[in-house]
């Protein structure tokens, strides 16, 4: 397939030969393919390149879309400076 | 360019004029619109650089969630611009890497 110097994840720069070769190598899920790539794991989250990500996957591995189990998320989900943490501890005591 | 009259969102109401300073120089913009909207409006295309390949990003997504109109506003850096609300007088910048402080002669050697 063409465009595998496609950027996917636009937040941590990952094209989508990068994707691939980490597919290449055996990897059947989505936290793997962050794990390795670090495509999610920028500013924005996945939001951006999560459903490309899955679409890759899924072609490349011969699994069905849906049955796909999307990579783990974890707060803050967006970008917030470390003091809006802090003022909350303070306003608790 | 500015949407005056939108075919769903009507007319644009007229705010307050107001003065960015966007790396040293003055681009007006109305109170309260979105950074990015006077940044477009002025003819700016490129708002940061990316930290790996130092590619030039701008607005792509509008609405908060891609971050890749981030700038340094106010001296803070990775603040989507799409999003924050322009106030007289802040001091904008563009954004090289995550976080915003490394070199921009970097930029200009790894370009040419």
């Amino acid at each position: 397939m063409k465009n595998d110097d496609l950027v996917i994840c636009r937040c941590e720069e990952v094209t989508q030969a990068d994707i691939k070769e980490v597919i290449n190598q055996g990897v059947t899920t989505m936290n793997e393919v962050k794990r390795l790539t670090r495509a999610g794991m920028g500013l924005c989250q996945g939001k951006t390149c999560g459903r490309l990500v899955a679409g890759i996957l899924s072609g490349e591995t011969n699994q069905p879309l849906q049955e796909l189990k999307p990579s783990t998320s974890r707060a803050p989900t967006r970008v917030l400076p470390l003091g809006t943490l802090s003022k909350t501890t303070q306003d608790d005591d | 360019m500015r949407i005056e009259d939108h075919p769903i969102l009507g007319k644009t109401e007229r705010r307050e004029r107001i003065t960015l300073k966007v790396d040293g120089a003055a681009v007006p913009a109305f109170e309260g619109e979105a950074i990015a909207a006077a940044l477009i409006a002025s003819g700016r295309r490129v708002f940061r650089y990316t930290a790996k390949r130092r590619e030039p990003r701008g607005v792509f997504c509008a609405l908060g969630r891609c971050t890749d109109c981030m700038m340094i506003v106010n001296g803070q850096p990775n603040v989507r611009t799409c999003v924050t609300p322009a106030r007289d007088g802040m001091v904008i910048q563009t954004q090289v890497g995550r976080r915003g402080g490394e070199a921009t002669h970097d930029l200009e050697t790894e370009n040419s």
